[in-house]
């Protein structure tokens, strides 16, 4: 039996046994295993069941309803050809999160690494920044730096992710002590900076924006509400149903602020007006630069915008509390006489152009003069006789006026008067004016009054001119030839592009447009004619006078090399102080038989032994800033050059546009306008006849018009106008003589 | 072919959640990088089970047989030893991958699959062997000397356990003298515990306990060891809690928004109870269910113990990892990292998963012919 039982195991192969037990265990395993399942399943729907609610909430909770602000982009600042003057750049907040930095360490992140990246990388306090999370270790959102370009936190980034690499190469131990940098708890925000790239250029008439994004002085804190936007923001709330909703309302970005501003002009105003300063610095008075203030602005005449307005000192709108750009003495005295640091930057900020009132001087002689012509109380060729004083009044009130001729300038017309700029022959025109007419005139120009130019801080001068009452004969003496009142330099140039461009008194503006954005136009301002102050006539005859002062009176020294240009100069005493200072100032037009731009020289307190010398600086300043801008405006030169100036025009690297000029012909029209002043032969040669109906030129072989700007016919077939060999010539157009009534030689 | 189909439905669950977790918490904005690498991945091995079903299956027997079945032990412990070596990579705090020409391998993976080749191979070879403590003491070493080596090695602690698991597992299938075996394991577990417990409990200072000794506490009470790993396991939690009956969508997850560290790896279950609900959960679970039905239902019909072993080995493996994977997000047994298959992010995982998927084709290939 054995043995039997012994075979009949044999007979049953291991393999088989195996298989029986393999699939008796395995069944049952499996079903264990369902079992487990089972198990895994209803541990699930436990969690669900007893907890969900709680958990619900307590993920809801954990949710971030706080609202987050998406800054907006303030609208950039642009010159009248699109330079950027202003924009806001993309910078990022260094943001730390305590909470996380705390919490979050899960995966092995430390806060020491983190510390030490942030100090590495930003310069931080790393002992400071432990003390700050200590006592706030639930803080969630803390600026730890400002103003963190993209560069420095891309470097900062890279810097971690490096530094996590190769710790965990080294600790590959122990989880616990792996020491990796917590890069949760640092994150950057969004932010804009507002960057000026051409440094102080026109920096008193941008103005600058505070750390807070408010718009200070010039046009920052004129046009805030335009270059201002409107803050996003992201915010999360709950709704009904339990979840989470969260939105975003995208921030609005503030306009653009499109100005008449040329930058190149203003660059060399900007740039002349700091060499003559430094070049007259210690010259007269010792430790003082050349000058207390320097002012220039440069004006479109025909509309008002202005194409440039600087003045000296300057600042950098980027860093406005930075002196460095002044030497150690000038600081200290600026810090001296406004008391502190901070006051004496205060101090750079405000634009000597609209901010500062002075008394004005001789160049207030072309208002008096105007006002007379226009009222008729006064004749071109008139004249006077000066002795070299004048006496008014009566008995214990006689008043003496001195000339600063001293010995008279003996009998002289009106323009000789101008020229010459005689006070005596301006007290008794302003005699025969009288007060009221003068008072009235005067107000005609503006003075007293705000030019409302469109930017922020102009002078009220209200209470700093005469008025009916305020105003006796010998105020009004004085006030002839500019002394006595004071005007800012907005206001006087505004009032002598009305004297210069046929009467026409235009409010002046910095602003040309406000685009959106995406370059939608906004707005486009268009010039303001406020009133016509003096006849056309009468400015004729005044850009004729302004003509003989450059040309043969005080003002020779204004002339820029190649040009002819009008103007008149101006000395004036300051007012007030116990000894003599001047205010000196060169006021004038280009080019002379067709004024485009005007342009106002002011030199506060000329660093310079003489008076003489000091609007003879002003007459030079002038004349250096148009030497540049005239070539620069496509104006060409109509008068002969000596051979010093064609050396000084080599050295700046300026053209001899007088013989180009001829050689050139026809180009654009204003060109062509400009080089009317040609020779007699050539006018001749090319006239063309224009018919008085239509405008067009008549073509002298066939009768047909011609297209005045390119001389093709206009129902013609030729197409081109041919001389008399049959070879295209370039017609000069020539206007029907008596239409031109602006043109002074007629 | 169910099989297939089960395996092919895990997967592309599981792209779909690791598309949802992965592309908001993707570091350099790249919101595809974790899908398209699993992707490759899947497709790699797509491959490998190709070339496994290609494998004549008396080749395959071969392999389990000596002498090349001690290649199957110099293969497990020399990718082991790799991670001593330079090619070792390091992720996440832990040596655990062997970089080879761009592909990070997990050796673990690699020891798992040699070890169910090399019992089924030993086992089937040696049916009588294993009912004698002595006998037994054999695969058993080897099983517990390759989890013993991982645990060295790469102080992986999961792999370890789900290694011993697996032989454990196919040793007691196999042997007849089941009755002591089945209750001297369970024994010597309850045992361990209780000792490391009252270790824990009765410590004086817990800031000095090792970290393994802390999870246990954490385990006991997420809450109050945030800065450990609490903060993790709670996080999981509100995950599952919040997802109710049918969850609130795919793609809804609030939780996986940075809250969960890993979401798209261990705890990817979480987020498929959050945004799938307890539906989601079913769906997956019944999944495994019916993967471990298949391999079941392949391995008892397999014509030797060979290819029902390798079934068996399949499916505990599987079965082991689901199970801890799921008691550890839920918070039933304390933290350990383990995958959930096919769902979890992890290449060298789905890799040899897929392989072993191959094997168990391969099996049915071989019943069916």
């Amino acid at each position: 039996m054995a043995e039997e039982k012994k075979r009949k195991k044999k007979r049953i192969p291991a393999d088989l046994s195996l298989q029986q037990t393999i699939t008796i265990k395995m069944a049952l395993m499996s079903f264990a295993m369902f079992g487990v399942f089972a198990l895994l399943l209803l541990r699930t729907w436990s969690i669900m069941r007893d907890n969900g609610e709680q958990y619900k909430k307590q993920v809801l909770s954990q949710q971030e309803y706080d609202s987050v602000i998406i800054p907006y982009q303030r609208g950039a600042i642009t010159d009248r050809n699109g330079t950027l003057l202003a924009y806001s750049e993309r910078v990022y907040n260094l943001i730390l999160d305590c909470y996380l930095m705390t919490h979050d360490n899960n995966n092995g992140r430390s806060m020491e690494p983190t510390l030490a990246a942030l100090s590495s990388c930003f310069g931080l306090n790393v002992s400071e920044l432990r003390i700050y999370i200590s006592d706030n270790p639930d803080t969630r959102y803390h600026i730890l730096k400002k103003n963190v370009s993209y560069d420095e936190m891309e470097a900062y980034k890279a810097y971690i992710e490096n530094f996590n690499a190769t710790v965990t190469e080294e600790n590959k131990e122990r989880e616990d002590k792996l020491a990796k940098a917590n890069e949760k708890a640092i994150w950057f925000e969004d932010q804009y900076r507002r960057t000026y790239p051409g440094g102080s250029l026109a920096c008193d008439v941008i103005g600058f924006t505070t750390a807070d994004g408010i718009g200070q002085y010039g046009l920052e804190e004129y046009y805030d509400d335009v270059l201002r936007g409107r803050n996003g923001r992201e915010y999360g709330y709950l709704l009904a149903e339990n979840a989470l909703e969260r939105t975003v309302v995208p921030a609005e970005n503030g306009d653009t602020v499109v100005t008449t501003i040329d930058s190149y002009m203003q660059s060399v105003c900007e740039q002349r007006i700091l060499e003559y300063n430094q070049k007259h610095a210690n010259e007269y008075r010792m430790g003082e630069m050349g000058s207390d203030d320097t002012g220039v602005i440069i004006m479109d005449i025909h509309n008002g915008e202005i194409l440039a307005m600087a003045s000296y000192p300057y600042y950098d709108p980027n860093k406005p509390f930075d002196l460095s750009m002044y030497d150690e003495e000038f600081i200290n005295r600026l810090v001296e006489a406004q008391g502190s640091e901070e006051a004496a930057s205060q101090s750079l900020w405000s634009n000597f152009c609209i901010s500062q009132s002075y008394e004005p001087g001789s160049v207030c002689k072309t208002f008096t003069v105007a006002a007379a012509l226009d009222s008729g109380t006064l004749h071109d060729g008139d004249s006077f006789d000066c002795k070299g004083y004048l006496t008014f009044g009566e008995g214990d009130d006689t008043t003496m006026i001195r000339c600063h001729q001293r010995f008279g300038d003996g009998q002289i017309t009106v323009k000789e008067a101008v020229e010459k700029s005689c006070n005596v022959a301006l007290m008794l025109i302003g005699q025969r004016l009288g007060k009221e007419r003068f008072l009235r005139y005067q107000k005609n120009f503006n003075f007293g009054l705000r030019t409302n130019v469109d930017l922020a801080g102009e002078m009220r001068t209200a209470s700093l001119v005469f008025n009916e009452r305020t105003m006796g004969i010998t105020e009004l003496m004085t006030s002839t030839f500019g002394q006595g009142f004071n005007v800012t330099m907005i206001q006087a140039i505004s009032a002598y592009c009305s004297l210069v461009n046929g009467g026409y008194y235009y409010q002046p503006h910095v602003v040309k447009q406000i685009k959106e954005e995406s370059g939608a136009v906004v707005e486009n301002v268009e010039p303001v004619l406020l009133r016509q102050v003096v006849s056309e006539s009468v400015s004729d005859l005044m850009i004729d006078y302004c003509i003989g002062v450059v040309d043969e009176g005080t003002g020779v020294r204004a002339r820029p090399a190649g040009y002819r240009i009008g103007g008149k100069t101006g000395t004036a005493e300051r007012s007030g102080q116990g000894k003599l200072d001047y205010t000196v100032s060169f006021m004038g037009f280009a080019p002379a038989y067709d004024p485009q731009i005007a342009i106002y020289v002011v030199i506060d307190r000329p660093n310079a032994a003489s008076q003489e010398n000091g609007t003879r600086y002003a007459c030079l300043l002038c004349r250096d800033i148009l030497t540049d801008i005239l070539p620069y405006m496509h104006i060409f030169m109509t008068e002969p050059l000596s051979d010093a100036e064609r050396k000084e025009l080599e050295e700046r690297g300026l053209k001899d546009t007088l013989s180009q000029n001829s050689a050139s012909g026809n180009e654009a029209e204003r060109d062509e306008q400009m080089t009317e002043v040609d020779t007699e032969e050539e006018q001749e040669e090319l006239h063309v006849l224009i018919d008085s109906s239509t405008g067009y030129a008549i073509d002298p072989v066939n009768g047909e018009y011609l297209d005045p700007k390119t001389g093709v016919p206009i129902n013609g077939d030729s197409g081109i106008f041919q001389d008399a060999e049959g070879k295209p010539i370039e017609i000069e157009v020539l206007t029907d003589p008596g239409d031109e009534s602006d043109d002074p030689r007629e | 072919m169910p099989l297939v189909v089960v395996i092919l439905g895990l997967m592309i669950l599981g792209l779909l959640m690791i598309y949802s977790t992965s592309s908001y918490n993707a570091a350099d904005g790249d919101q595809t990088g974790y899908l398209r690498k699993q992707l490759l991945a899947e497709a790699l091995g797509s491959i490998g089970v190709f070339m496994i079903l290609l494998f004549p299956y008396e080749a395959l027997k071969k392999l389990g047989r000596r002498p090349w079945r001690y290649g199957l032990l110099v293969a497990g412990a020399a990718s082991i030893l790799l991670l001593l070596t330079p090619l070792a990579h390091s992720a996440k705090g832990a040596t655990r991958w062997v970089q080879i020409g761009g592909l990070n391998l997990q050796p673990a993976e690699i020891v798992k699959l040699c070890l169910i080749l090399y019992l089924a191979g030993y086992i089937s070879e040696n049916p009588e062997d294993i009912n004698d403590l002595k006998g037994y003491m054999k695969p058993f070493g080897v099983t517990m000397g390759a989890a013993g080596l991982i645990y060295v090695v790469s102080s992986n602690l999961s792999s370890a356990i789900i290694i011993a698991g697996i032989g454990v597992l196919m040793l007691f299938v196999a042997s007849k003298k089941w009755v002591w075996q089945a209750i001297t394991f369970p024994g010597i577990i309850v045992l361990a515990s209780a000792v490391v417990l009252n270790i824990v409990r009765t410590a004086d200072d817990v800031s000095k306990l090792n970290y393994r000794f802390k999870r246990i506490l954490v385990w006991q009470d997420p809450g109050a060891y945030l800065l450990d790993n609490g903060y993790q396991t709670l996080q999981a939690l509100y995950a599952i809690g919040s997802g109710g009956l049918t969850g609130k969508g795919i793609g809804k997850s609030v939780q996986k928004l940075g809250t969960i560290p890993e979401v798209h790896n261990d705890m990817i279950y979480s987020v498929v109870c959050e945004e799938l609900g307890l539906v989601g959960a079913a769906v997956i679970i019944i999944l495994f269910g019916i993967l471990i039905f298949r391999c079941l239902m392949i391995g008892l019909s397999s014509k030797d113990s060979f290819g029902m072993l390798i079934c068996v080995g399949v499916m505990v493996h599987i079965a082991i990892q689901v199970s801890l994977n799921i008691l550890v997000v839920t918070n039933t047994i304390p933290n350990t990292g383990v995958s959930l298959p096919f769902i979890s992010y992890g290449g060298s995982s789905v890799l040899f998963l897929l392989a072993e998927m191959g094997l168990v084709l391969k099996v049915a290939g071989e019943n069916a012919s």
